[in-house]
């Protein structure tokens, strides 16, 4: 068995983490990019989500160098990504491609015997002890915290660094790195070390830079080629930002679903605007707008791919919140046709609003 | 007369509900959008069994087009759009509005997140609005689905006895209702497929019915295949549907093309919806080798293609089945 697996952010360094701690072999997919989407386009439906997209393109890049063998989480709820498993593995086939695919669903959906009958599966290839596998998983979700944590220190700190760029540049070097690395705790301390050494970067703390909150699809907002990068960019722009959706959120809010104890901040700020959940990830994306108002953000950018639903919903509830709070949301809409251009002009606009309305005399009166 | 709505803002909807109950004339209006061409016996059996004056809007018309378009958020389908369309033709003439919020009408199957988000999107969407009911409908069981009945009723300030009665009777309204299109005596027949309110919506499909028989074929639609068929049929999937109009549709296409009810497909489908998107291609994989014609409706689609499109479906259908064997012996 030779696994991959689509891309989704930073979540790759974990992934391999957890592979070269099991022993499985592995393929990691290119990096996302234009030929990767334009792959996908090709073969896709044409009305299906982005991710879809770029995920087709990252299977056949992999299969390309040898995977046969995909493994991908599942949801069933009412958002579309939950058929994806089923519409590509029809895709697969038909195009030809021998791949197997290992689903890791909600236990309550498949039942709790399946979801271990298909983790076995993961697992049976790898020649480890129960006691290193379990190892191998909690080095790999202590990687994707602290990538996360990482990531999130660089993109704070963007907005009060004393030497341009430093953040960006830690940031980049220290997923660069870590990357190379086959062992996951010789990994686990080169991120830690990175870690600290952003967490006392110089910085000037008279500054006052403009904080802006990404929120949206969580696919999107975390997959950087699809939003364009646009974190590195609002650190070029000196501006720090946030977001709440990252692959251990996500993790941690799968885990405590069932007790209904997850994310009960989100959950209450956003009662107000949706009380119901409606699937993906719509509630969180209103609950987040709001958490960023009272956190002292200066805006919000709400990011998702064309024809998401749950996002359409929220999309249409945010202009409320935007005019209650009298907070700046501005929506943007990513599929294979967007082009870069307009879209950064967009941004930048948007960020020369947020500027001109902290030094206007008239804000607030 | 003065406008409720607007009053109730003002002074508070629980006290208005009070004054307009003990006087009598509570108005409560029903968008004439979604699902209400399947499910308008219950919904309005109810209301107006719990003494409510029922205003239901007009069919959908140009002016609801535009109204929708105009209000409703630029990314949604065609059907939510006229949803929100028909909220703006009755909203100044009704004191209650009911948009409901269909959760469930199977166990763990949903129908798509913008029906369980729909009256946030209405609301979020109009400056002014009258009071709304928008208790989630959980139709998987009947004490589920009263529960619905219950503070919706309660809402109107009625008690339980006068509830329960009126659900009742809106219960056996609904099954007295029977909707579906079955066509026999055409030399073509052809299954219908798409999400009812597409399928029975006559503007927003432009007449789609009336054309294909006019073309002289017959319609079949998914209400007269059996539950258990359906349920059958979709069991071959990898995963079992979340989705009630996958089950629903697939199922259908999937068992008519197999048993030779018909000779082809039309699957009416509303540009960006999310579930056709996977629907459309679970048939196609269903059914590899059988004609199968997909329409794409918005706001912008000109008749004139869509009649071009059937009629080329037509003759082709004409030609698999009365031609197909008629090769020129002079080569």
């Amino acid at each position: 068995m030779k696994a991959t697996f689509p891309h989704m952010g930073n979540i790759y360094i974990a992934v391999k983490a957890l592979f070269d701690g099991l022993d499985i072999d592995y393929v990691i997919p290119p990096q996302n990019s234009t030929e990767a989407l334009n792959i996908g386009s090709k073969y896709s439906p044409e009305e299906i989500c982005l991710p879809f997209k770029i995920m087709i393109g990252n299977y056949i890049q992999a299969i390309e160098r040898g995977a046969d063998t995909v493994i991908l989480t599942g949801s069933c709820g009412p958002c579309r990504f939950g058929e994806y498993c089923e519409i590509q593995m029809n895709l697969m086939k038909n195009l030809g491609y021998d791949l197997n695919f290992i689903v890791l669903d909600m236990p309550k959906d498949i039942g709790l015997k399946e979801l271990l009958k298909r983790l076995v599966k993961v697992g049976s290839t790898s020649k480890k002890s129960s006691f290193e596998k379990l190892k191998a998983a909690k080095n790999a979700i202590e990687i994707m915290n602290l990538i996360d944590e990482t990531e999130s220190l660089a993109h704070y700190l963007a907005g009060y660094e004393r030497n341009k760029g430093e953040c960006k540049r830690l940031l980049h070097k220290c997923l660069k790195e870590a990357v190379k690395l086959s062992n996951p705790y010789e990994m686990l301390s080169l991120i830690k070390e990175y870690r600290n050494k952003l967490k006392y970067i110089p910085v000037d703390i008279n500054k006052d830079p403009l904080k802006i909150a990404l929120i949206g699809e969580i696919y999107t907002v975390i997959e950087p080629y699809s939003n364009f990068y646009i974190e590195d960019k609002l650190m070029d722009y000196g501006v720090s930002s946030k977001r709440g959706m990252t692959p251990s959120w996500w993790l941690k809010d799968m885990a405590l679903k069932p007790s209904k104890l997850n994310s009960l901040k989100i959950k209450k700020s956003s009662r107000e605007y949706l009380s119901m959940e409606i699937g993906g990830h719509a509630r969180e994306c209103i609950g987040e707008a709001i958490l960023a108002y009272k956190e002292g953000f200066d805006g919000a950018i709400q990011i998702f791919p064309m024809g998401c639903m749950p996002e359409i919903v929220s999309k249409s509830i945010l202009p409320t919140i935007s005019k209650d709070y009298g907070f700046p949301i501005m929506s943007l809409v990513v599929d294979d046709m967007t082009g870069e251009a307009g879209y950064i002009t967009r941004v930048e606009a948007f960020i020369d609003l947020l500027e001109r309305r902290r030094d206007n005399v008239l804000y607030g009166s | 007369m003065l406008n409720l709505g607007i009053i109730s803002q003002i002074i508070g909807n629980n006290i208005i509900c009070d004054i307009l109950f003990k006087g009598g004339f509570m108005k409560v209006g029903i968008p004439k959008g979604l699902m209400y061409c399947k499910y308008h016996p219950f919904l309005v059996t109810f209301f107006s069994e719990l003494g409510a004056e029922i205003i239901v809007s007009d069919d959908t018309n140009k002016n609801i087009l535009d109204a929708g378009v105009k209000y409703c958020v630029d990314d949604a389908c065609l059907p939510v759009k006229i949803f929100h369309g028909h909220v703006d033709s009755i909203k100044d003439k009704c004191d209650v509005l009911v948009i409901p919020r269909i959760m469930q009408l199977w166990k763990n199957e949903y129908i798509c997140p913008k029906f369980c988000g729909l009256p946030e999107m209405v609301i979020n969407s109009f400056d002014k609005l009258p009071v709304t009911i928008t208790e989630p409908i959980y139709a998987t069981t009947k004490k589920k689905l009263y529960n619905w009945a219950k503070s919706s009723g309660k809402f109107l300030r009625k008690n339980n006895y006068e509830i329960k009665r009126a659900f009742i009777n809106a219960l056996n309204a609904q099954k007295a209702h029977e909707i579906g299109i079955y066509d026999s005596g055409y030399e073509i027949n052809i299954a219908l497929t798409g999400h009812p309110y597409n399928i029975y919506d006559s503007f927003l499909n432009m007449n789609l019915v009336k054309k294909i028989n006019a073309l002289g074929m017959g319609i079949i639609t998914a209400e007269f295949t059996g539950e258990d068929i359906l349920q059958k049929e979709s069991e071959n999937l990898y995963k079992r549907p979340f989705w009630t109009f996958v089950r629903e549709n697939y199922g259908f296409a999937v068992n008519a093309a197999k048993e030779k009810n018909v000779d082809g497909i039309i699957y009416i489908s509303s540009f960006n919806c999310g579930t056709d998107s996977v629907i459309v291609e679970l048939i196609k994989d269903g059914v590899p080798d059988f004609p199968f014609l997909i329409l794409k409706i918005d706001e912008h689609t000109g008749e004139a293609g869509i009649n071009t499109r059937i009629e080329a479906f037509r003759d082709m259908l004409e030609r698999r089945l009365f031609n197909e064997s008629n090769i020129s012996t002079h080569g």
